[in-house]
């Protein structure tokens, strides 16, 4: 029977009404209503105050503030070979160094949890841990470890190799680093598809007379695919924007890469902004087309299937290869974790430098240094200011973005979450210098106060918290909120009483992740920063360009120490969470 | 005064859900919004809590209207005065039974002595008592379901809205809750909306049920004539099995494809060589081997071949092949495919559409 007589049988048929266009545009009151409006300016300034910056200084003859003219110049030398060869060199660390990170950081997270691996509960733990090592610490130690006066080299010496050297300072030594830093971002994003894939596929391939290795190959590694490809972008996104580690290890082996050269054109006299302007927008424009590319991967995951559904996944057994997986995981627990934390902790009691640990003169007069020194105090206060403040207003930042353009979805929703997501991806020393730039002209007096390192910090970090918070706001069923307002809640009732106590988990979640951000940031800060402004990172970065290895050795453990103890501070205050079952939506099972 | 829905529209940026709408649920009336997915029975639903906003024609609950985008009127769902029921339960996983139920009434400032007073009242109301203290993580899923309702009825609201609530309960527990349901709501007295796929529930349960397909309203009648005596072919073939049989006047008779002359219970008078289809229940034919006696003591009776075989346990399920056109039928007794056989059926069990 046709479908359209049935129809215009039964009802008169009504001509459509055009959306009707409500005096009240926005729905949900008039707090909610300025509360979006605040959102929404406070996170386009945050992201056009750099950005116009920066366009603007690329096209100016001169340095900010001072008479000029407009100039293409700028982007010309983009052309000079010095920059070329600069680009090349970013494009080779970066590929390298995410190439061998998504291998190396899948290879661990195979082991840990698709195999019959003994002790994959303290590889976790451990790997999650040197995930909040900054990278400058790790640098650091490394270059203790292998720079030309380092410890290898003193132990070769020692026993009279003279010959054969090792060099930190090299392309190879700032990859093996790189590599060491991203390993725990690739296993945390590859452990939730391994550990999600639907256990029918594996068993389906074991029933076809497949063996486990067999089924590793053929099954699992093709459907962890596009995981792997988007863990492989987004490392390359960390490499290429990475500022510590090219210049602590490149700066002196005359190794640059875009993000250093960038610093350099402004640190150095005779500086030339314009054209460090031009780099900037340029590994900006890099890293935006990589996240471009990413995300249209993990758009294609959605059609590949990790259902999630807990099945008993088989291990494979390791039978004579155990010593190679323990070799892998235990190696890089100690090259990454806990090599440098003992080379930090012997340096730091070191009066003069030495590679015999039995020659060595010791003393406490680096850590009584640290307390006694006002400006080291202030770089702790400092720290717990920008991190505990900075990221309790980059939450709340975040929780009204998440909530504005996950659920209330008010007219332009889709342009806020745009240019919330903007600045991901963005080198913090490029948001570094765009805000030095911007602040150079605007009549704000905030340069050389606390106000714009926190500006810049949740600027950069802002999407990460986003990201954190909206996860979880996707996952509470709509219905939980809607039961509420049909029950005789306003909107704010509503959130107040329904979404946020859901919400909080990933509310501390994110708090946490941006403490931990804050705390170990430096490639935004080291632009920006002034004597009375330093923080924990700034001052052990001030510390060791002085080649004073002690006290660089000192503060990091005390700062890790310190920041360690409040974050686990913080997770026992965050014990209580409703159970995730009753959040989702359940699936009607279709019984008549 | 009930519910009041005129000429409603509703659209999803350029895609019109409901087609202008019109329908009233009277005072303590029960009504059920019945169609296949997608038909617009949620969006209508959703659109008298005032969870999404029309797009053209006028709401009305209890007298006052909620919604009318003409005169930009509209009535935020917290202002309506509504107890819901979502197919998911939505219960809220942070608070206690308890406090679910209580919300409706903090939410609109209740005092405490009213507020645990009534509370009391709706687990009793559920068959809940003694269970306020626990966590909703802590009940089964027909506990939920049922702390949903006590929430929903707590405020004593002017209208119950029901979308698909039992649709995540296993079968049995399903029929306790529909009678459990029902009885509530007769004995508030409020008058309810009820969306639903599920043809029992629209039969069982309600006063009376409005058929919708693609926006529209196909068909709206009481339980018991929109299954025996539809109006449209629609109808018959949602709700129930149905079996269509296209029947031709002749003579002053109707006849079947098989040529065999059919007794209506009502005379009804057609044009010579007009065709109209038939409804016939599967469950209302009964069958057996033609001898002559049997053809001649029924007054319907077709000559059919079972074609295939079901054997379900309670029953048997025949498709019977009737001069070409395929008929189902239910029946306790056993026979072959192959066998010819007689498909027979009082005056009162076939059923002319107009």
């Amino acid at each position: 029977m046709n479908n359209m007589n049935r129809v215009s049988d039964s009802v008169v048929s009504t001509p459509l009404v055009p959306i009707f266009r409500h005096a009240s545009i926005f729905d949900g009151g008039r707090i909610l209503g300025a509360i979006y409006l605040i959102t929404f300016t406070v996170v386009a300034l945050l992201v056009a105050i750099p950005l116009f910056a920066l366009i603007y200084g690329s096209l100016r003859s001169t340095a900010p503030g001072l008479e000029g003219h407009w100039t293409f110049q700028n982007w010309l030398g983009l052309f000079s070979s010095g920059v070329v060869g600069t680009f090349y060199t970013t494009l080779f660390i970066g590929l390298a160094s995410a190439l061998i990170a998504s291998i190396v950081g899948t290879a661990i997270a195979i082991v840990v949890h698709r195999t019959d691996f003994r002790g994959g509960t303290t590889v976790t733990a451990l790997v999650s841990l040197s995930f909040f090592l900054p990278s400058f610490i790790l640098a650091m130690a490394w270059i203790i470890i292998g720079s030309p006066g380092g410890l290898i080299n003193g132990v070769l010496e020692s026993i009279g190799i003279n010959d054969w050297k090792v060099d930190a300072y090299t392309k190879t030594g700032m990859i093996f680093v790189t590599v060491l830093h991203q390993i725990p971002f690739v296993y945390l994003m590859m452990r939730g598809p391994i550990l999600g894939i639907d256990a029918t596929f594996e068993e389906a391939a074991r029933a076809s007379g497949a063996t486990p290795f067999t089924v590793l190959r053929r099954i699992t590694l093709p459907l962890l695919s596009f995981s792997i490809t988007s863990s492989l972008v987004l490392t390359f996104i960390l490499s290429i924007e990475q500022f510590a580690i090219p210049a602590l290890m490149g700066i002196p082996g005359r190794i640059t890469v875009l993000a250093t050269q960038l610093y350099l054109l402004v640190s150095f006299p005779p500086p030339d902004y314009g054209l460090a302007a031009a780099i900037g927008l340029t590994l900006s424009a890099l890293t935006g087309f990589a996240i471009w590319i990413q995300r249209r991967i993990a758009r294609g995951n959605r059609l590949t299937v990790t259902t999630g559904k807990a099945g008993r996944l088989t291990l494979i057994s390791l039978g004579k290869w155990r010593w190679a997986a323990n070799t892998l995981c235990w190696g890089y627990i100690l090259c990454a974790l806990i090599l440098p934390v003992i080379i930090l902790a012997y340096v730091s009691v070191l009066k003069y430098f030495s590679a015999n640990p039995f020659e060595g003169a010791y003393t406490m007069r680096n850590y009584v240094f640290l307390f006694e020194s006002s400006s080291t105090l202030r770089s702790f206060w400092n720290t717990l200011i920008v991190s505990g403040l900075g990221a309790l207003i980059g939450v709340g930042l975040a929780s009204f973005v998440s909530y504005f353009t996950l659920r209330h979805r008010p007219p332009g929703y889709r342009v806020l979450d745009f240019i919330a997501s903007l600045p991901f991806g963005v080198p913090g020393v490029v948001i570094g210098l765009g805000l030095l730039w911007a602040y150079a002209y605007l009549p704000l007096p905030i340069y050389g106060t606390l106000v714009i390192l926190i500006i810049s910090f949740i600027t950069r970090f802002l999407s990460y918290a986003t990201e954190t918070v909206g996860g979880r706001m996707v996952q509470i069923d709509k219905s939980l909120e809607e039961a509420a307002w049909t029950a005789g809640a306003t909107r704010l009732q509503g959130i107040k009483r329904i979404l946020v106590p859901l919400a909080m988990p990933s509310l501390q979640g994110a708090y946490f992740l941006l403490f931990m951000a804050f705390f170990r940031e430096i490639a935004s800060a080291v632009l920006l920063y002034t004597a009375s402004t330093s923080v924990l990172s700034t001052s052990i970065w001030s510390f060791f360009e002085q080649a004073n290895w002690g006290l660089a050795s000192s503060l990091s453990l005390v700062g890790m120490v310190v920041v360690f103890i409040s974050m686990y501070l913080l997770m026992l205050l965050t014990k209580r969470r409703p159970s995730l079952k009753l959040l989702e939506r359940n699936k009607p099972t279709k019984a008549t | 005064m009930g519910i009041r829905v005129s000429n409603l529209i509703k659209a999803f940026d350029k895609t019109t859900i409901v087609h202008g709408i019109s329908f009233d649920v009277a005072d303590g009336e029960f009504v059920t919004l019945l169609g296949p997915s997608g038909c617009g029975k949620t969006t209508t639903l959703r659109c008298i809590a005032g969870l999404e906003r029309t797009n053209g024609g006028i709401i009305e609950i209890d007298g006052q209207i909620v919604s009318q985008p003409e005169k930009d009127i509209f009535a935020p769902p917290h202002e309506r005065n509504l107890g819901m029921v979502f197919q998911s339960y939505a219960i809220w996983p942070h608070m206690s039974v308890a406090e679910n139920i209580a919300f409706p009434l903090v939410a609109r400032g209740g005092n405490e002595a009213d507020t645990k007073q009534a509370v009391l009242w709706a687990l009793e109301i559920v068959g809940l008592t003694g269970l306020g203290d626990r966590q909703p993580s802590e009940l089964s899923g027909g506990q939920q379901q049922r702390v949903a309702l006590a929430r929903a009825i707590v405020g004593k609201p002017k209208v119950l809205l029901f979308d698909e609530p039992l649709s995540n309960l296993d079968a049995r527990l399903r029929d306790r809750t529909r009678a459990e349901i029902s009885r509530i709501q007769k004995e508030l007295a409020i008058p309810a909306v009820y969306v639903t796929h599920d043809q029992a529930e629209a039969l069982s349960m309600s006063d009376r049920v409005i058929v919708m397909d693609g926006g529209h309203i196909i068909e709206e009648g009481e339980p018991r004539k929109l299954y025996r005596r539809p109006n449209k072919q629609f109808t018959a073939e949602f709700i129930g099995a149905a079996n269509f049989l296209k029947v031709t006047y002749k003579d002053k008779n109707w006849y079947a494809p098989d040529g065999s002359v059919l007794t209506l219970e009502e005379t009804i008078i057609g044009q010579e060589g007009e065709e109209r289809v038939a409804v016939l229940r599967s469950e209302h034919l009964d069958i057996r081997l033609p001898t002559e006696s049997a053809s001649n003591s029924h007054v319907n009776a077709l000559h059919g071949t079972i074609e295939h075989v079901q054997y379900m346990g309670p029953h048997i399920e025949y498709a019977i092949s009737v001069q070409g056109v395929p008929m189902n039928v239910t029946h306790q007794m056993d026979f072959g495919p192959g066998t010819k056989i007689l498909v027979t059926f009082g005056p009162a069990d076939i059923h002319l559409l107009p």
